[in-house]
């Protein structure tokens, strides 16, 4: 426990310092702010680019929030996990970490550590982002009538914590940064095309990604999520477990 | 009583066996040379200890307690300085002996009072720069520090000295002899100098295998052979001298050099007494004669070949 508190305490300070933290912060605020206001104004832009376009509707808060959903589970997540991808393999080529396991710290204390803090990171930026995209929503439409807008932001960001995960079972099997992203890009793609098998479909955890829009606009109901929730948070647990069997085993 | 003992250890990667049956042991406030060409394996056995590279083979035990891969109990008893070792580069040398302090669960007032002694031993009190901004030296330094910190029984040192200027090379070596006192130091390295001024042990890796193991005296004794230098004044005398023709038998185990005959021989006393008469018979008189001891390179040398 020492040992998982003290890393957790460096994990912070790490991200700090290298601007990993600022960097991810400032991506997701900008997509928070930015989504409201693109859907808002990308018509009134296209109209004084192309005079002879005309618009055929005005834009809703729906767009607003498919812009966000968009943005966040695509670039959002991209960013953090092109960010994170490095959090082992930095440690492998410069050798630190063998320092610290030498001392006494357990290999299971350093995934925790690295994935509590990532989780905790990845939190404050999605839900900071959320809020950011929310306040500029109600600013600019004042009768919004969409349904279940923070459960919708939940699923996703149930999401986030299956792809760092993810993320980190590829860290400990791979030593190069490029190879772990490539694992967690190729297993996050097989995620979705396990999607368009029907009698699995339902319980795929990509429905958390792709159907938030659909959830605020009351073509699906939160029902149509609880599984697939569950099996994200089960494949999350499930990822996080063997990733740390593998580091007992690694040869460092 | 052993600090470390291996017994038949084997560690093969892909299809090169790297350590092939190494049994060797390590007393208890020793310093420790272990000596091995580049690639002969010394960091593959000294990561075995730490439990970091699983074993093909073999017994592994430190304190008589066994050491086992991914695990680290053992390690409670070692500190470890790699050759290169690498730092949280945004901390201060007494940040990262904190973070340390709080891994091994020390108290900080503890962990504070050890780590300015250690910085202080090493010569980094004072040091509040990042270690980013550090030289090898320094970086090596608090590598010693912060294997300390733990006030470990035994100290593994995975060539400490290689990368570093003849200044630094010496520092560290002092900086070991000090702590000698209180703690086994295990040393890894290739060259022979270092070994020579501040082991009294040594083992020669040589091919996966123990080619030598014992103190200093008991390897010389065992495997050296000494030398006797002679050295004349003109060519001529060392031609008269070779031609002599009862010295040929000693003339097959010898080196020439300018007017230097260097002779070798496991008897060097009969040896002394056979040349003497023939000098007295043949009125050659030497300007110098040298009795030589074996160097370390020299016994490093036969062991291995």
């Amino acid at each position: 426990m020492n040992g998982y508190i003290a890393f957790v305490k460096k994990e912070f300070t790490e991200n700090m310092k290298n601007y990993r933290f600022f960097i991810l912060f400032a991506v997701f605020l900008i997509f928070g702010i930015m989504s409201a206001f693109l859907a808002k104004f990308t018509p009134e832009i296209l109209s004084a680019l192309a005079a002879d376009m005309e618009m055929t509707s005005e834009p809703v808060a729906l767009d607003a929030w498919k812009q966000f959903y968009k943005n966040i589970s695509g670039v959002g997540f991209s960013a953090f996990i092109i960010l994170y991808g490095s959090c082992l393999s930095g440690e492998y080529s410069k050798g630190t970490l063998v320092l610290m396991v030498t001392k006494g710290l357990s290999r299971k204390a350093v995934i925790l550590a690295k994935y509590t803090v990532a989780a905790v990171l990845m939190t404050v930026c999605y839900w900071v982002s959320f809020t950011a995209a929310y306040g500029y929503t109600a600013f600019l439409w004042h009768d919004t009538d969409l349904f279940h807008v923070a459960l919708a932001a939940f699923v996703l960001w149930l999401i986030g914590f299956l792809y760092l995960s993810i993320l980190m079972l590829g860290c400990v099997i791979f030593k190069q940064t490029f190879t772990s992203i490539l694992f967690t890009g190729g297993i996050v793609a097989v995620i979705s095309l396990l999607g368009i098998i029907e009698p699995i479909a339902k319980l795929n955890p990509f429905i958390l990604t792709s159907k938030n829009v659909d959830l605020l606009s009351g073509e699906v109901v939160p029902s149509d999520f609880i599984m697939p929730a569950l099996f994200s948070i089960a494949v999350s647990i499930l990822g996080l477990l063997i990733a740390i069997k593998l580091f007992n085993k690694k040869q460092l | 009583m052993n600090i470390l003992t291996i017994r038949n250890l084997s560690k093969s990667f892909g299809r090169q066996k790297i350590i092939n049956d190494l049994s060797m042991s390590v007393p208890e406030g020793s310093v420790f040379g272990f000596i091995g060409q580049n690639g002969a394996g010394k960091t593959t056995t000294m990561k075995m200890v730490l439990g970091l590279l699983k074993p093909d083979y073999g017994e592994i035990r430190v304190c008589n307690e066994s050491v086992c891969f991914g695990q680290t109990k053992t390690n409670q008893y070692i500190g470890y300085l790699p050759d290169v070792p690498e730092f949280y580069n945004y901390m201060t040398p007494m940040q990262y002996l904190r973070l340390c302090g709080e891994v091994i669960a020390i108290p900080k007032s503890e962990v504070d009072r050890r780590g300015q002694e250690l910085l202080s031993l090493v010569g980094l009190s004072g040091s509040a720069k990042q270690i980013g901004g550090f030289s090898r030296g320094m970086k090596q330094r608090l590598g010693i520090a912060q294997a300390l910190l733990t006030q470990p029984k035994l100290l593994i040192c995975d060539e400490p000295t290689s990368a570093l200027d003849p200044v630094g090379r010496k520092e560290i070596l002092d900086i070991l002899r000090k702590i000698s006192s209180t703690t086994t130091v295990l040393f890894s390295t290739h060259i022979l100098s270092d070994v020579e001024r501040i082991c009294d042990h040594v083992a020669f890796l040589n091919e996966g295998k123990i080619a030598a193991c014992g103190t200093l005296a008991e390897i010389k004794t065992l495997h050296g052979h000494d030398s006797l230098l002679l050295e004349f004044s003109e060519d001529k005398d060392l031609q008269l001298f070779k031609k002599q023709k009862s010295i040929e038998p000693l003339l097959l185990c010898s080196e020439e050099n300018n007017r230097e005959l260097i002779l070798h021989s496991r008897n060097m006393e009969s040896v002394q007494k056979f040349l003497f008469g023939v000098l007295a018979e043949t009125g050659i008189c030497p300007i110098k004669i040298e009795l030589m001891e074996p160097s370390l390179e020299s016994l490093f040398l036969e062991v291995v070949k």
